[in-house]
């Protein structure tokens, strides 16, 4: 019986990998006509993680329809997702041959999907960019001095803090390096009579915890990896921040582990249970519907992280072409509108992002938005992450890293060792 | 009652020598079963069979989806994934999930569903509490559990607040994350195991109840004389069924814990395969991860069928 | 048999109890659902409402287009449903009733079809979907065009028929007793016949776990659905639900809105098909 299983299956098996294997093959797009005659036609498909929603939806598709009066021979089909689920959706129409002409992705993708040939050569230069761009905000679209990805909004993590807080301890001005933002955090912290923490001095756990990290070891002098690709983050400097980190939770106790995370209902600032955070401009939205009056009364402040020099992360969303488009001049066409003035202003301000062109700086929403304008005062000091293709698998084992500094289990020194270790494994690999 | 069971497997197995119109009905029957059977194979070989063979396949390959280009691997991932120590970590904290998520859901769900097989008042709205968490989606519900567990504002520590206990930071805390997750899938799988013995139990003739009440036996002796072995059939399938979910369990886990919990405490094998194919872009090694566990399944299935006994699934 | 007054006191007040703690948090969603974002945020925290917005449902419902969301789900579930159960009962029927040989593999084969996760099944699920040959634009090998994606048969098909279903379906069979078939048989009735007229009217129970686990299921897929369409117009209730999760923050009044709307209807669903979980008919033909 057991030779009868086997063989049943074995057979079946056989023809069922070949036939699975010549579809992934096989299924790929059949050529057709591009009208290289100027004019660009065709029917484009875009993915987009952001405008999400019925107000997103709305904001793409007035833009769109702009798009469709200065190229009416471009139909314009729009696939709405999140970042949730952006990976599962690229992966599948990838595999399947069939991938979207533009997609809206984040800046660690580029490395990855350019150097494995998934991404379209923009017609761009770097240096008619960096004219219309920070050359901060250029550098994650561009992967071997090729450009493959145009930025239309930006994300950013910075310091915010509570005027009201820092006046009421005589504090006149926010942390200038890492000795100040421990003294000023360990002032601010308050603990109730059973010793438990009714105010955080400083809030380290309501941002992604890898986004905290690496802009603090930006602000220290560190970086992510050296010019030729190898780890970089376990360097004194890098090491440094993640013993400011876990000094703050275990030493100077300024905030516990466990106070919060990244998600949760409330932002502590928002209530008052911290002073300060490291936090992303888009806190300051959250913070403005959880309790208005803060942000009327402005009592909410911004600070670059600084110790020796200032420092800024930066993240963002860019526009790219695929390889694989039939009608690359339309998805191109596309690229260039959506990353424009007038459509990136749109998005921007439906998600209360940060612009990317250096002439939305003067827009009425960036003068309206705090955060945004913050953020684009100080792009000069923007650190992005990524610059490896290994990048989307290293960056993952970040988080687990340092919660084992902050909760004690490895010091910080031995937890990015190994962290490092890991990473080079992983860029080996290739 | 034990005719109901029995006679089918004693009469399948005496295929003694029959006569020729009985052949023939045989023939007949095999013919109507197999008609029956085909649009459902059909269906199966087609839409999971092939996915299961690519898997099995791709699993010995280097398949770098973005790319496009595959290559045969050989055992590579396999080695990889073993060397892997948060994937050794999640294999082991899946075991401990199935431990204690498995068996004791499933006693508290034949113990529910005997108490609302009874004839009382709102036993629809009883039944319907205890299933209703199986029927919400689970993002939704398990954000809402995140909410309780939240160290400062949620409904746990509010709650031993008032008695003066100061509770742990629950989902923050690699000590309490799993139990966490434990506490609100027990929570979770009980409504559907509930429901399907409370299904089986309709099956019971009632006469064999009304011989034990003539017996004079108590309650508890009915529950371990009569309904427990007559729900073997049931309990094997609650028992392969569960122990197949605990093993995929994801959602729950994934909303609760983000990025595998604190310090990497509460990552379960699914996680893993998810995270492998979906944020690492490697298929290949997460076909590796997935048969390990196919495996471990597989085992634990024929474990089962062994415990339950034959006759129990076996006509 | 219906308990006497104190132990059915008793009984109640276990059940009472038991279902309390089952159903605390949609309590919690629901509280939650008529707070304002800034009620919310509150610390210390409120129980209840400050003040009771109702208004977030009429906002959850404007947030994305739910009416074509909410039946999409419907026509979605009621098929997979519908296909489930007249499947899975013949196969269930098959396995535990008739001997044949290698009925024991195809049983070990469809307990197999429910080993390997989602995740992994989902890539090679989405090519076989792209390829099927002559639809559209496809060949007869199933290159050239984009197949059954985008369209109704993607969301119908693949998922209308569950290993679970046999399974169970296979377990009740096998628990019915053979004097019925038999019964039947002499009386010259073929086996399609037994199977629809005698045995499976006596596993309504089944059937109606069958049927709701299938419809709830359904309800509640989300990532299938997701990728395999493109167009806002054939997207699902949970796809809708899953835009109030933004990347930064979550809209919790709406996302607990919206999925108190979502439960609704399965908790109708359930209270009308637990009706068959009734004592005793099962039992009426055998006698």
């Amino acid at each position: 019986m057991m030779t009868e299983t086997r063989r049943s299956r074995l057979r079946p098996l056989a023809a069922v990998l070949t036939a699975a294997l010549l579809t992934t093959g096989c299924g790929g797009p059949a050529p057709s006509g591009d009208g290289d005659d100027g004019k660009v036609s065709g029917t484009v498909r875009l993915l987009t993680p952001i405008f999400e929603g019925a107000d997103g939806k709305t904001v793409l598709e007035k833009q769109l329809a702009d798009f469709k009066s200065k190229h009416p021979d471009v139909a314009v089909e729009v696939d709405y997702t999140t970042y949730a689920k952006l990976n599962e959706k690229l992966t599948t129409s990838i595999a399947g041959g069939r991938p979207y002409d533009v997609m809206l992705m984040g800046v660690g993708w580029i490395p990855p999907f350019a150097a494995k040939g998934a991404l379209a050569e923009l017609d761009e230069n770097k240096q008619d960019l960096t004219k219309r761009y920070n050359e901060r905000v250029v550098q994650p679209g561009i992967y071997q001095d090729k450009v493959y990805g145009l930025p239309i909004m930006l994300d950013t993590r910075f310091g915010i803090y509570r005027k009201d807080i820092f006046a009421q301890a005589g504090i006149t001005a926010p942390p200038s390096n890492f000795t100040e933002l421990r003294e000023m955090a360990r002032k601010l912290t308050v603990r109730d009579g059973s010793g438990k923490l009714t105010r955080a001095g400083v809030d380290i756990l309501s941002n992604d915890l890898r986004q905290t990290f690496l802009p603090l070891m930006w602000a220290n002098g560190g970086e992510l990896f050296t010019p030729d690709g190898k780890p970089a983050f376990n360097s004194p400097q890098a090491v440094g921040a993640l013993q400011l980190m876990t000094d703050i939770i275990r030493t100077d106790k300024s905030e516990d582990f466990g106070f919060t995370q990244p998600g949760a209902t409330s932002l502590p600032l928002a209530q008052g249970r911290a002073a300060m955070m490291v936090g992303h401009n888009n806190h300051l939205l959250a913070i403005e519907e959880q309790a208005p009056e803060l942000v009327k009364e402005d009592k909410i402040g911004f600070f670059m992280i600084n110790n020796e020099r200032p420092a800024m992360f930066q993240g963002g969303t860019l526009a790219t072409v695929s390889a694989k488009s039939q009608h690359p001049a339309a998805a191109k066409a596309l690229v260039r509108f959506l990353t424009d003035e007038q459509a990136s202003l749109a998005a921007n301000e439906q998600r209360g992002n940060v612009p990317a062109l250096n002439g939305l700086a003067d827009s009425d929403y960036v003068k309206s938005n705090k955060a945004a304008q913050f953020a684009m005062e100080n792009l000069d000091a923007a650190f992005s992450e990524g610059g490896v293709p290994a990048w989307l698998e290293i960056r993952g084992d970040f988080k687990a890293a340092i919660e084992a500094a902050l909760l004690g289990q490895k010091t910080p020194q031995q937890a990015l060792d190994e962290l490092a270790a890991k990473a080079q494994a992983a860029i080996a690999k290739g | 009652m034990t005719t109901t069971l029995e006679s089918v497997s004693v009469a399948s197995a005496n295929r003694a020598p029959r006569p020729p119109r009985r052949r023939r009905l045989g023939a007949d029957r095999r013919r109507a079963a197999y008609l029956m059977l085909a649009p459902s194979v059909i269906h199966l070989v087609w839409w999971i069979g092939l996915p299961v063979v690519a898997t099995f396949g791709l699993a010995f390959t280097h398949y770098d989806v973005i790319a496009g280009t595959i290559q045969w691997a050989g055992l590579d991932n396999f080695r990889e994934i073993f060397a892997d120590d948060i994937w050794n970590r999640s294999i082991w904290h899946t075991i401990i999930f199935t431990f204690f998520t498995v068996p004791v859901a499933m006693a508290i769900a034949v113990f529910i569903a005997v108490l609302l097989n009874q004839q009382i008042r709102a036993r629809a709205w009883y039944r319907a509490a205890f299933f209703m968490p199986h029927i919400t989606a689970t993002v939704a519900i398990a954000l809402v559990w995140m909410w309780m567990f939240e160290p400062t504002l949620g409904l746990f520590n509010l709650l031993l607040d008032r008695v003066g206990v100061n509770g742990p930071a629950w989902l923050s805390d690699p000590d309490w994350a799993m139990p966490a997750v434990i506490l609100v899938s027990i929570w979770k799988g009980i409504g559907l195991k509930m429901l399907i013995y409370l299904a089986a139990l309709q099956n019971i003739p009632h006469d064999l109840y009304e011989a034990a009440d003539l017996d004079g036996a108590s309650g508890l002796r009915r529950f371990f004389a009569i309904t427990l072995p007559l729900l073997k059939p049931a309990t094997f399938f609650v028992f392969i069924v569960s122990m197949i979910d605990a093993f995929q369990v994801f959602d729950q886990v994934y909303v609760l814990t983000p990025d595998g919990g604190p310090a990497n405490s509460t990552t379960v094998m699914t996680y893993e395969i998810y995270r492998t194919a979906f944020s690492e872009f490697n298929i290949s090694v997460a076909c590796a991860q997935s048969l390990v566990l196919f495996a471990f399944l597989l085992v634990l299935t024929v474990i089962g069928r062994r415990l339950t006994g034959k006759d129990a699934d076996e006509a | 048999m219906k308990p006497r007054l104190a132990p059915r006191l008793a009984l109640h007040l276990m059940l009472g109890g038991g279902a309390l703690v089952m159903v605390v948090p949609f309590f919690w969603m629901i509280l939650t659902s008529l707070k304002s974002r800034a009620d919310i945020a509150a610390y210390p925290p409120n129980l209840l409402p400050d003040e009771w917005v109702w208004s977030n449902y009429q906002a959850a419902l404007d947030y994305a287009p739910f009416g074509t969301y909410f039946r999409n789900s419907l026509f979605i579930a009621i098929g997979h449903t519908v296909i489930n159960l007249m499947l899975a009962t013949m196969a269930g029927y098959a396995l535990a009733r008739v001997p044949f040989r290698g009925r024991t593999v195809v049983f070990m084969a469809v307990l197999a079809m429910m080993m390997i996760p989602t995740y992994t099944k989902i890539v090679p699920q989405y090519l076989i979907a792209k390829g099927m040959p002559f639809f559209g634009g496809n060949d007869y090998l199933g290159r050239g065009g984009y197949g059954w994606l985008d369209s109704w048969w993607v969301l119908i098909v693949p998922g209308a028929l569950t290993p679970f279903a046999i399974f169970l379906f296979r377990q009740f069979y096998l628990s019915l007793p053979r004097e019925l078939e038999e019964a039947a048989r002499i009386d010259g009735m073929g086996e399609f016949g037994i199977f629809a007229r005698v045995m499976t009217p006596l596993v309504k129970p089944a059937i109606a776990t069958v049927a709701l686990v299938t419809f709830e299921g359904s309800w509640n897929n989300f990532l299938w659905p997701l990728l395999v369409t493109t167009r806002d117009d054939l997207r699902v209730i949970q796809v809708g639900l899953a835009a109030f999760q933004l990347a930064e923050r979550t809209e919790w009044s709406y996302l607990m809105a919206g999925s108190t709307l979502a439960t609704v209807p399965m908790i109708v669903l359930f209270l009308f098909a637990q009706r068959y979980f009734v004592q005793g008919f099962a039992t009426a033909g055998i006698k």
